[in-house]
């Protein structure tokens, strides 16, 4: 990012190579719809050229690229204030792993009560979980995105930990009512 | 360590972060807590599974990457056809950051002026005011010019040229008629979905004009692209053309328009009937 600051916009597209798929996995996780996700990630790459004078190369890239992809994220929300949008009901795709055919069922059936669980938690809990788990981001990286302590951060992954339990024992029982 | 701190500790065990001694403690209390024992085992199972999540997710669409390429290259090119250090550049560059160095330029700039003005001052009976027609003259020059470089940019091949054209057009007056029919032009005809998504912004400034609200309610079937009829809903919308209701309730029902435009043009109607 520091050679695009430097103007060589062109080596934007090594970092759009990278996480471009992480953005959006970010962005679908929190809004569930695709075409929305999709504008969004162009609308956090456009935005990092306008703003690549700002980026400071002691600070870690992700937390900056996430900074940003929040305040997109609150922007558009802004907009569509009233707007119905849409929620995509996606064709789940079977994890990388692969176990014997038994064993993949019951894997992708509890991956399924997982996503289904992680949608309930309200936005501020799946953020946190997203970011930390989806994205690998370290607690510090996480406090500097959040804006809050790494203390904070810690007591945040927690209680998000424990509202993603109980709403996958909650959807766990309905599915064997 | 006791129960408290355990859970305190839970996150950073969980993703591998603590220190030797801090993991001993944590483990040491696991052995003799039936309790935290339970919880880390259940807590620890959602989170392997939370790392096998991203596997099962949608991917995006190729057409992420194609508008990516697309917007860098608009990007890249208007770059480098902007001058590279204008004027203005380099003298803010030799303007001093520290507060009393301005302070103290700005001071002998002034004594500079009045000194000069002092030595050069006509004499009293040569003293004329600038004619007024004059200075229309300039204004009207400028404002030609203006309207030339907007013009004929957005009639270049090059979609960075035409996106700088169309930024162009910012700075003409919003009665001139010549450029507003440019930017309808290139807004139902432009081969490039950004040149289309600009020129759409850039009328914002004309939305006064009947001429224009008439055309962004027409130019909405003529599209192909969704973003671009969104758009104009958009501008609709900001512009407060209350007479565009019976062409948006339209778009509302009908099938062949794109799910999403549908959306947004109930959404309109409902702001523009409030």
């Amino acid at each position: 990012m520091a050679a695009v600051g430097g103007g060589e916009v062109q080596k934007l597209a090594i970092l759009f190579e990278r996480h471009h798929r992480g953005l959006f996995r970010y962005f679908v996780s929190m809004n569930r719809n695709r075409e929305l996700s999709e504008d969004l990630v162009q609308d956090v790459f456009f935005r990092m050229l306008r703003y690549r004078a700002s980026y400071d190369a002691q600070q870690s890239f992700t937390a900056w690229m996430f900074q940003i992809a929040r305040n997109a994220s609150v922007d558009s929300a802004q907009k569509r204030r009233g707007e119905v949008i849409g929620i995509d009901e996606f064709t789940e795709h079977k994890p990388d792993q692969s176990p014997g055919p038994e064993e993949s069922a019951v894997l992708t059936q509890d991956l399924r009560l997982l996503r289904l669980a992680l949608d309930r938690l309200p936005a501020d809990k799946r953020e946190i979980l997203v970011l930390s788990r989806f994205q690998g981001m370290k607690y510090d990286e996480l406090a500097g995105v959040l804006g809050c302590e790494v203390g904070t951060v810690k007591v945040r992954v927690y209680r998000a930990m424990r509202a993603l339990e109980q709403a996958y024992l909650t959807i766990s029982g309905e599915k064997t009512a | 360590m006791n129960c408290d701190e355990t859970r305190h500790n839970l996150p950073e065990y969980l993703s591998e972060s603590l220190n030797e001694t801090q993991e001993l403690a944590f483990a040491s209390h696991l052995a003799s807590c039936e309790a935290c024992r339970a919880e880390t085992e259940r807590l620890g199972s959602l989170w392997r599974g939370l790392a096998l999540l991203p596997g099962t997710m949608p991917e995006p669409t190729a057409n992420v990457r194609d508008r990516f390429y697309e917007s860098l290259a608009a990007f890249k090119h208007g770059m480098e056809s902007a001058p590279k250090h204008g004027f203005k550049e380099k003298l803010a560059a030799l303007w001093p950051r520290q507060p009393a160095w301005q302070m103290a330029v700005g001071f002998a700039m002034l004594v500079m002026g009045v000194g000069v003005g002092y030595e050069i001052r006509p004499a009293k009976q040569e003293v004329q005011q600038p004619a007024g027609s004059e200075v229309a003259q300039l204004r009207g020059e400028v404002s030609n010019m203006r309207q030339m470089v907007a013009l004929s940019l957005m009639q270049q091949q090059s979609a960075g040229e035409r996106l700088r054209g169309v930024s162009w057009a910012y700075r003409v007056e919003s009665s001139d008629t010549e450029v507003l029919s440019a930017l309808l032009y290139t807004v139902n005809n432009d081969a490039s979905v950004n040149v289309r998504m600009a020129a759409v912004e850039a009328l914002h400034a004309f939305g006064a004009s009947p001429v224009t609200r008439t055309a962004i309610v027409q130019s909405i079937r003529k599209q192909t692209s969704p973003l671009v009829q969104i758009a104009l809903i958009d501008l609709l919308v900001d512009l407060k053309v209350t007479d565009a209701a019976p062409e948006l309730k339209k778009l509302s029902v009908d099938a062949a328009v794109d799910v999403s435009v549908r959306e947004r043009a109930k959404a309109a109607l409902g702001k523009l009937l409030q």
